[in-house]
């Protein structure tokens, strides 16, 4: 603040005051009704309405509160530096920062104090941040709008399942099949659609997803329908298979050790540590590629990549296809850590996770993604508590970044190629 | 014969209520290009207000006659619509003329966040509503089958048709209607001639929402129940209806809605209920595909 | 300037037979028949709404025209009919476009815009991806060629200092001069720009106007010489460096020849001078 004249400080306020008290208006008109009377099912299951004008008059001083912190607070010059200081930082420090993640996720069943528990945490985790970067190849790199990116992982999920089920494949075998058939549906799917103008081709790929989901649930002779498919076999250590019995033929056995359960965990957080890794292996080696390159010029200028020769429907199709793959890696995976699958576990919200880690990790960045679902997966799996209020802000954090810094939070994109790095 | 005839008149009064969401995605589309992923939601919220404005005028025992219902399309509408101002102005004033994935994205966003507001603030069981309009006129009869055309649908009908027929006066004869056909020519020319467009479209936004809380209110005074989840499949077929009729063409949207209504009905009663919202989606991506400008819509031509 | 060789007579490159475009009930070119000869720049000018930009986007594909023929002759002889083919076929066909809004891809480096106008040859050497991804020499090759080839094209445009940064931090010039840029790397037959120098200083046109040159007469880089048709309502550098001016108006060819005789020609006046010709 420099030498400010008490006049304008009071105007200042008193405009601040005004501008809140305006906030504070429409809040109340937003709370009243949806916030200050909640309908509940009575005994008799008629409804009852209940009263909770307390919370409406919370959460009106709440926005009074802050729009005036925030017309008080922010001026138009700081606004525009401090992000772009902020992210400069962000990415220094990401030079570190992504190793030491790495070595922390290397490391991490070993690490005295982390059990059972942590480790299952672990693999969720994982299996988000392996989805959201598979999900970052179509929307980050080629800015294709994917809302039905669940169907993959449904289509690599069911894939295993019912292929270990029919035909008694195993794990290694049906992992590369449940990707190519993933990636086989993204060609098919994709093909009709990805002429598409963005917002269409997201609302088509969600009715896409959607489609899958209800025949998966209806077509009850192939899928169990809504009982989905159970006793899916486990993932054997290529072949030894993770017993308690620890007879010659079996992990324990081959190796030596006690038979323990915690093998099987361990076994699967490395399994979806390396799926990841490979996910986001080819991802970075292939933006370096004319092929990559390809995918982020188009998501720049359609129009321009067709004056160039590049033919936008394949290109659009190669990231669509292989972002496919990867979700249909992600998903043979989660049906055999999990035993079980149903057609609940691949609904629109889930389409809906992965595409806000996707955005809240920066749209592109590797590093903002798996930052992103750490914090958002793992963050609501410890407190339990606020589950109810993930999704909400989840959304609420996908407007924000938004309307505050639409090109990602971390950094800023590095170039695929260098002409000064080869010059000398 | 006379089945076909029920289906009709059902799939005609669901159609409607299709048909006043899909003018709300219409309008928008037209004005700022963009779908408004949250306005599926919007309905939903509409059905909310409409079901805790029933409540407690029955608490006062004053629910019952066509004043009540009255009331309660006014209360809906007047609280809805303000959820519609809010999402414009929160969502996708600040983002225009950003990167064209962001006002998708960001509504996207507002539509995870109404779902989840709702499903905190109101909980997150399906609420049953008791019928408050029963009964119906007789049309015809085929042995045991009774072809009845309900009080409920006609109040669907007559109400859709005046909410309608309102809406067609606001956008041909007024000014606030030039200022939007304006906006959707030409934004910026519009606003050089002195249309303030930021509040055009925020106006554009407000009566969306107001005919959204009128399919809201409707729709759960027909089906007697209410979610925090209902928006989402009800938004992509009135979404349907709007691409179908050509997006951006307001009769098309009507036009698109009874057909939807229509096709879902029929679809439901001759083939298969499970999978009648197949039956949407896939007319939804037939219809990108091979008619994108939809039956009503102008072709647009690419300006390079 | 240095003096323009004069074509060799029946050397046409480009084409253009009773080209119509209608848009609904607008007849927005109408019968329009020219030639580009090769090795020339050609003008394509007239007052606004005459249909050039229109006549424009049929030669590149991104209209498909009501009726009428555009033939391109390539170096081997080989004859392309664009009418028939789809944008991105007819960049590989050998014409390339910039557009009236500079359309580079604005967060990518200098040099990947030009790596991209380079794709079609780049994607061929990765054996689909498979070859570049374990890092084969041939890729290699093809990448280091298509950098020097780059290089090469900055250097003519002044950049090559600049090709590490974000494209759309240049100055609005250098944007100009990169969309060329990258227009003649996808190493076209016919290079076709639209208004090229809308928005330029008199400096920056001069550049461009030499530039031009340079590329009609092969002196920019290695490549070969390029056949140049431009859309431009800078009378100043259409006069300067155009070989032959073609001026549409109402969607009509209403005059063509050299510079001097199109620039004398009352039907031209009158056009742009708006007196009613249409008796």
């Amino acid at each position: 603040m420099t030498t400010p004249q008490s006049a304008s400080i009071a105007a200042r306020l008193r405009a601040a005051t005004l501008d809140a008290l305006k906030a504070t208006g429409i809040a109340f008109g937003l709370f009243v009704v949806m916030v200050g009377l909640r309908t509940d099912i009575g005994p008799t299951g008629a409804l009852l309405l209940r009263t909770r004008w307390p919370d409406v008059a919370a959460l009106c001083a709440a926005v009074f509160i802050l729009r005036l912190v925030l017309a008080l607070s922010v001026r138009p010059q700081q606004a525009a530096v401090t992000p772009a200081r902020w992210a400069a930082g962000l990415s220094r420090a990401g030079l570190l920062f992504g190793p030491a993640l790495l070595a922390l996720a290397l490391i991490l069943p070993f690490i005295p104090g982390i059990g059972r528990y942590e480790l299952d945490l672990g693999i969720l985790v994982l299996t988000y941040v392996m989805l959201g970067w598979g999900l970052n190849i179509v929307v980050g790199l080629a800015g294709l709008l994917d809302l039905g990116y669940v169907a993959f992982y449904a289509v690599g999920a069911y894939s295993y399942a019912l292929l270990a089920q029919y035909f008694g494949l195993s794990f290694w075998i049906c992992l590369p099949l449940a990707g190519i058939l993933a990636a086989f549906w993204g060609v098919l799917l994709g093909f009709p659609v990805l002429r598409l103008r963005g917002d269409y081709l997201a609302i088509v790929t969600l009715a896409f997803g959607e489609i899958i989901r209800i025949v998966l649930l209806n077509w009850v002779s192939l899928t169990g329908g809504p009982n989905g498919i159970s006793g899916i076999p486990r993932p054997t250590f290529f072949g030894l298979p993770f017993s308690m019995g620890g007879g010659p033929g079996t992990f324990a056995g081959f190796f030596g050790l006690e038979p323990n359960p915690s093998h099987r965990v361990i076994f699967l957080y490395y399994l979806i540590l390396a799926l990841a890794l490979l996910t986001n292996w080819v991802a970075m080696r292939i933006r370096r590629q004319p092929i990559g390159r390809a995918w982020e010029a188009l998501r720049e200028d359609e129009v321009a990549c067709r004056a160039l020769g590049i033919n936008i429907t394949n290109t659009k199709l190669t990231a669509f296809a292989l972002g496919a793959m990867f979700a249909g890696f992600a998903g043979a995976f989660f049906a055999t850590r999990q035993a079980f699958i149903s057609p609940e576990s691949f609904t629109f919200i889930e389409s809906a996770i992965i595409l806000a880690i996707v955005v809240l990790g920066g749209l592109g960045s590797q590093i903002g993604i798996a930052v992103a679902a750490i914090v958002m997966i793992g963050g609501f799996e410890l407190f339990r508590d606020l589950d109810e209020y993930r999704m909400l802000v989840f959304g609420g954090a996908m407007v924000l970044i938004m309307v505050l810094r639409p090109r990602g939070l971390v950094g800023s994109r590095s170039p695929s190629v260098l002409l000064g790095a080869r010059r000398e | 014969m006379a089945y076909a005839l029920q289906q009709l008149i059902n799939g005609i009064s669901l159609g409607m209520i299709y048909g006043l969401i899909a003018v709300g995605y219409t309008m928008v589309y037209g004005i700022i290009g963009m779908i408004n992923f949250a306005h599926g939601d919007i309905f939903m919220v509409g059905a909310f207000i409409a079901l805790i404005a029933i409540l407690s005028l029955m608490s006062s025992d004053l629910m019952g006659g066509p004043a009540a219902i009255l009331l309660v399309l006014a209360i809906s509408m007047a609280f809805t619509a303000l959820y519609g101002w809010t999402v414009e102005r929160i969502a996708y004033r600040p983002l225009r003329g950003s990167f064209r994935l962001a006002p998708l994205i960001s509504a996207i966003g507002m539509s995870i966040v109404l779902q989840n507001f709702v499903q905190v603030s109101q909980g997150a069981r399906v609420k049953p509503l008791e019928p408050q309009l029963r009964g119906g006129v007789e049309l015809m009869r085929d042995g045991d089958f009774v072809v009845q055309l309900s009080y409920m649908q006609i109040l669907i009908i007559v109400s859709t048709l005046a909410v309608l027929a309102v809406f067609t006066w606001l956008v041909t004869q007024t000014a606030l209607g030039r200022a939007m056909r304006a906006c959707e020519q030409d934004r910026r020319m519009a606003s050089l001639l002195g249309i303030n467009t930021d509040r055009t479209i925020s106006l554009a936004f407000v009566i969306g929402a107001a005919l959204a809380a009128v399919a809201g209110t409707l729709y759960l005074l027909r089906y007697g129940i209410a979610d925090f989840f209902m928006g989402f499949i009800v938004g992509v077929k009135a979404f349907t209806a709007a691409v179908l009729g050509g997006i951006g063409s307001l009769p098309g949207a009507v036009l698109g809605g009874l057909l939807i209504g229509l096709i879902e009905t029929f679809w439901s009663a001759y083939f298969s209920v499970q999978y009648k919202d197949v039956a949407a989606f896939s007319i939804l991506a037939l219809t990108l595909v091979f008619l994108p400008t939809g039956l009503l819509g102008r072709q647009e031509i690419e300006k390079v | 300037m240095s003096a323009a060789l004069q074509p060799a007579a029946g050397t046409e490159i480009l084409e253009v037979k009773s080209l119509s475009m209608r848009f609904g009930g607008l007849l927005a070119v109408d019968g329009v028949d020219f030639q580009v000869q090769r090795g020339s720049i050609t003008a394509l000018i007239g007052p606004n709404g005459a249909g050039k930009t229109t006549v424009f986007n049929c030669i590149t594909g991104f209209y498909r025209p009501t009726a009428g023929q555009i033939r391109l002759r390539r170096a081997d002889g080989s004859v392309a009919a664009l009418q028939t083919l789809k944008d991105h076929r007819i960049a590989r066909a050998g014409v390339a476009r910039t557009f009236q809004n500079i359309r580079l891809f604005a967060g990518m480096t200098v040099l990947e815009n030009l790596l991209i106008a380079q794709h079609i040859k780049l994607q061929k050497a990765t054996g689909f991806g498979i070859g570049a991804m374990l890092g084969l020499s041939g890729y290699r090759a093809a990448e280091a060629e298509a950098i020097d080839r780059a290089a090469e094209w900055l250097r003519a445009i002044g950049l090559l200092d600049r090709a590490d940064d974000i494209a759309g931090g240049l100055p609005y010039g250098a944007q100009r001069r990169l969309e060329i840029a990258r227009a003649m790397c996808t190493m076209p037959a016919l290079l076709c720009l639209d208004e090229p120098a809308a928005g330029l200083n008199p400096r920056e046109s001069d550049d461009l106007a030499k530039l031009l040159v340079s590329i009609r007469d092969g002196t920019a880089t290695a490549s070969p010489p390029t056949s140049v048709l431009l859309i431009e309502h800078d009378m100043g550098i259409v006069m300067r460096i155009s070989d032959h001016v073609v001026v549409l108006d109402h969607g009509r060819k209403i005059a063509e020849g050299p510079p001097d005789q199109v620039r004398n020609d009352r039907h031209v006046i009158a056009a742009y001078l708006g007196e009613d010709e249409e008796g």
